[in-house]
């Protein structure tokens, strides 16, 4: 790193206030997934080297070490296991109550099973492949079932979108609809229902013990927008009413519904964001999992931003954010092939209020939690 | 074949001691001499019965060598030399040579004077063991002795570590001790040029780690002394010598620069001694850049630092102390400790690991109640933190090693197999090469394959050019013939001629003769007229002639036909060949014996 940016050293002295904890981490190559395997553990793939490495990392014992973290030194991310892949990992899921993940690839339409291993050996293995049951495109999206039964809720456009058991490789639904909408983003409400994002918006919400699917276009969305978005529960099993679902745009329009009316957004924002990237790869919204109605926005650029929506209303406005990770365009080292530093992917760790995962497109990794300025809580 | 051992001794899946028995071309070799930090009993010294079980191990090495200062490498140092026994040399860098007896002196203070222990190397013993140091330079080649050479690299990590090459001919293994690829504010990273060993020995106990940033560590650090300041606090900083105290002083000027903050920092007189004993040896230690943005830096010509006197501890209000010793055995740091502990605004800072017995063992540990001399007890109410500042390699260090070196197997130590499988394929799948992973106590045998030099005449390089054909390729070796003649160090090779000559013998002549019978109705010369036909028919590209004198010559070999007058149609075939023509002879003796083909 340069260590005579002024910049980068102003940024590091601001982060003795903005910053409860920071960690900064350098992988050997970049990731756009970052997805939780356990309490302390997270997993993390390649998508750009010849040799593809997924790799379960274990978070720096000093964030957990409460009350007596002066006295633990440990600031490092444990590697614990790791496998490698055949092509660049486009998605990846965390199956739910198991040691196995489930992902995507840039090169093939099939999704690969592993299985992350216990005490005894550090290898991922592969354990299966599910290809879907009719053409598709490659790097489908996932999801991981949320029942006992492990299972994958996949696809790559609308039609095509079904859900496959694990161990049998069985179909145990598909959709009923011919949309050639591309799926942009799905997940499960609870056992049985689930909704889909299309890249153009449209939100479908199924039911796995019927094909038809409700679908809610969106209106007045700009030419050219690539939506994303998120669900946020109370619980895993949680009555749909109690949901709140967020997407955001390419162009950095924000709304807030809620499942039980889609058609109406409750809430919504123009986002002063400009994307500088040309692909819509890495956009990503996300709902904090414990502070009430704060959501994180990445893929624009090298910046995660997170927003208060409780201020905003039916009438969209610009909101400032509550707080700017400028980690990793502050500590980037320049790269001389002019490509521009995004933030590939983030995650908001389960149960610390304020605290997330970052990644960029150099390959480094942040873990940040950040201070709230208007609670000013040491 | 060709191999190399590699024994670490210890025992099971123990970590904490370095001490790797490496055997090459014939040489023993011992790499560091570390002390076990956890055990209080004999379990902390290498378990030296492996190379002997009769006592003084002087006859069984050829020399050792130690990497760095810390104690998990050379703590065991004196008791191997001076209580089991060796007096050949042992070899490290000047500083290494500088700071061991001082860390060891500390050491054994504290264990046998503080702990009451016996079995303990004494003063005098860390004295005898110096002397027989032969101190390193980097990137000079030692002879050890005739065939066994050393050389030592620059390893980062701490002040005077090094990674060293042991070479015995054109066999090499490189023990990087512990390293850091990425730079530190005065240490810089290691760097080895592409020597290609047989075997690259290092650490798997980092390995498995992404290590966090330095900038992120030093935050820390700054946040932690800031939030002490502002609480009125005092924060006390133990520090063992030059180098990282240094460091941590510069990044606390700046800071008050920038944050125009007022509390004083003090630095103890202790150290501003020791600074200066140990400013030379940073100066010749250290690259250029570093000496122009840290070494050339005066103690004194810090604008917020100060020299620290004792009456200075008892002035009210927040202030920063750096004193020594690093673990709070003894001394300043001790005594400004005991005055401060009782405030839970105060803080200690330890920067490093701390010897089971000393009072930063114990606080580091989480004990609040220390019993001090005279059996006065001491609450101990201040903030303590734990900051590692240490510069080790992680998962990502290994693998730019292994591209720097580029060895022909890679062994890892102090780690569990079947933890490690992932790295292990990961090397493997990337380098093409083998990673060996022994258990302590184990030894791993390494096949190599060592080239032997050898000098060529020229009359024979001549010999082997003429006879035409493709230029050498060395992905396809031809056969050639010689003689190796091994004399005084040199290996020659000449031609046969040559050699019988420079030896003063002649050449032996071997000729093989045997007899074919062949039924034949016709005459003896006819018969001979015969063979000649069918050979020549057969023997195409082969000099094959009917000479006047009746005898049919193929190369040297030589066939004649004779008959007695009782059988005349039992045709006796003689072949003579000599050595040289032994296969085709051979050849031509089993075709006779078929017999001639009735078309001729």
């Amino acid at each position: 790193m340069d260590i005579s940016s002024d910049e980068a050293d102003d940024w590091f002295m601001e982060s003795l206030h903005i910053y409860r904890d920071l960690h900064v981490f350098q992988l050997e190559h970049p990731t756009k997934v970052i997805e939780w395997t356990g309490e302390k553990s997270i997993c993390v793939a390649d998508y750009s080297s010849a040799r593809n490495e997924i790799l379960e990392l274990l978070l720096p014992l000093k964030l957990y070490a409460g009350g007596n973290k002066g006295l633990c030194p440990e600031r490092d991310f444990k590697l614990q296991h790791g496998g490698f892949c055949d092509e660049p990992v486009e998605c990846l899921r965390h199956i739910f109550g198991k040691r196995c993940v489930v992902t995507s690839g840039q090169y093939s339409s099939k999704l690969q099973v592993w299985d992350i291993g216990e005490g005894d050996s550090d290898i991922i293995k592969r354990t299966g492949v599910i290809n879907p049951k009719c053409p598709s495109d490659k790097g489908r999206k996932i999801a991981s079932g949320v029942t006992d039964g492990a299972s994958v809720l996949h696809g790559s456009r609308i039609n095509d979108v079904q859900q496959t058991e694990l161990v049998s490789g069985r179909v145990l639904y598909a959709v009923g609809t011919d949309s050639l909408d591309a799926v942009s983003g799905l997940q499960f409400v609870n056992s049985s229902t689930f909704v889909v994002c299309a890249n153009n918006g449209t939100l479908y919400v199924g039911d796995t013990r019927d094909p038809r699917m409700k679908h809610y276009v969106l209106h007045g969305s700009m030419s050219g927008s690539h939506w994303v978005f998120a669900l946020r529960k109370d619980q895993p099993h949680s009555d749909p009413a109690a949901c709140t679902v967020a997407r955001l745009s390419s162009f950095g329009q924000v709304l807030v519904s809620d499942l039980r009316n889609l058609c109406s957004p409750v809430r919504q924002a123009q986002l002063n964001l400009q994307q500088n990237m040309a692909t819509c790869d890495f956009l990503n919204v996300t709902w904090a999992p414990v502070l009430d109605s704060c959501l994180a926005v990445s893929g624009f650029d090298g910046k995660v931003h997170i927003f208060d929506t409780t201020s905003w209303s039916t009438v969209s406005q610009t909101p400032q954010p509550v707080f700017v990770h400028r980690g990793h365009d502050l500590s980037h080292e320049a790269k001389t092939d002019g490509t521009l530093l995004v933030v590939t992917t983030h995650v908001w760790h389960p149960w610390r209020p304020r605290t997330l995962l970052s990644a960029a497109s150099d390959g480094s990794i942040h873990v940040w939690d950040w201070v709230d300025k208007n609670f000013e809580h040491f | 074949m060709p191999d190399i051992k590699v024994t670490p001794l210890g025992a099971g899946q123990d970590v904490g001691r370095s001490c790797i028995l490496v055997s090459i071309g014939g040489k023993n070799i011992m790499l560091d001499c570390g002390m076990h930090m956890g055990y209080n009993d004999d379990r902390r010294f290498p378990d030296f019965s492996y190379i002997t079980q009769n006592g003084r191990l002087t006859d069984y090495l050829d020399c050792v060598i130690i990497s760095h200062f810390h104690l998990d490498h050379c703590g065991a140092l004196p008791y191997m030399s001076e209580m089991v026994g060796y007096d050949g040399p042992i070899y490290m860098t000047h500083p290494t040579k500088a700071i061991c007896p001082i860390l060891l002196e500390d050491f054994r203070k504290i264990t046998v004077d503080k702990k009451g222990e016996t079995n303990f190397f004494t003063s005098q013993m860390i004295k005898d063991c110096m002397k027989k140091v032969v101190p390193l330079n980097l990137h000079q080649t030692v002879q050890v002795d005739d065939e066994l050479e050393i050389k030592a690299y620059y390893a980062g990590h701490v002040l005077g570590a090094a990674m060293v090459q042991i070479k015995v001919g054109s066999e090499s293994v490189v023990y990087t001790g512990d390293y850091n690829m990425t730079p530190d504010r005065h240490l810089g990273a290691a760097w080895i040029d592409k020597c290609r060993p047989d075997i690259l020995i290092t650490e798997s106990t980092y390995a498995t780690t992404i290590r966090d940033s330095k900038r992120c560590r030093e935050r820390d650090f700054l946040k932690k002394v800031h939030e002490s300041i502002e609480r009125g606090g005092k924060v006390l900083i133990p520090v063992f010598a030059l180098g990282r105290a240094q460091e941590l002083c510069i990044l606390l000027e700046t800071f008050w620069e920038r944050m125009n903050l007022k509390a004083p920092i003090y630095f103890s007189t202790g150290l501003t001694e020791k600074a200066n004993h140990y400013y030379k040896l940073f100066i010749t230690w250290t690259n250029q850049k570093i000496r122009k943005t840290f070494v050339q830096r005066n103690m004194f010509e810090f604008k917020h630092i100060k020299a620290f006197d004792r009456s200075y501890a008892d002035n009210p209000g927040p202030m920063v102390v750096f004193a020594t010793p690093g673990m709070l055995h003894a001394g300043q740091s001790l005594q400004i400790f005991k005055k401060w502990a009782g405030n839970e605004k105060n803080m200690v800072i330890m920067p490093g690991y701390c010897v089971q017995g000393t009072v930063g063992h114990k606080i580091l540990n989480g004990q609040k109640k220390l019993e001090m001399e005279g059996r006065a007890t001491l609450e101990v109410k201040l903030q303590v933190e734990y900051m590692s500042f240490s510069a080790h390699a992680d998962a990502k260090g290994i693998m730019q090693l292994i591209r720097m070196a580029e060895p022909h197997n890679i062994l890892l130590v102090h780690g569990e197999a079947k933890k490690m499988a992932f790295l292990k394929d990961k090397i493997e799948q990337e380098f093409n090469i083998s990673c060996y992973m022994p258990a302590n106590g184990e030894t791993t045998t390494v096949t190599t394959n060592p080239s032997v030099p050898v000098d060529i005449s020229l009359n024979l390089l001549k010999r082997e050019m003429a006879l035409g054909g493709p230029l050498p390729d060395p992905k396809r070796p031809r056969t050639m013939h010689g003689t190796l003649i091994m004399k005084d160090n040199s290996l020659r090779l000449v031609s046969p001629e040559q050699a019988l000559k420079e030896l003063g013998l002649s050449e032996h002549q071997l000729r093989f003769t045997c007899r074919v019978h062949l039924q034949d109705p016709h005459s003896d010369t006819d018969t001979l007229s015969r063979i000649y036909s069918h050979l020549k028919s057969v023997l195409k590209g082969y000099a094959v002639q009917h000479l006047p004198d009746s005898t049919v010559m193929v190369e040297s070999i030589v066939l004649k036909v004779s008959s007695s007058a009782e059988e005349p149609d039992l045709k006796v075939v003689l072949l003579s060949w000599c050595f040289q023509d032994e296969e085709l002879g051979s050849f031509l003796s089993t075709l006779l014996k078929k017999g001639l083909p009735s078309a001729l």
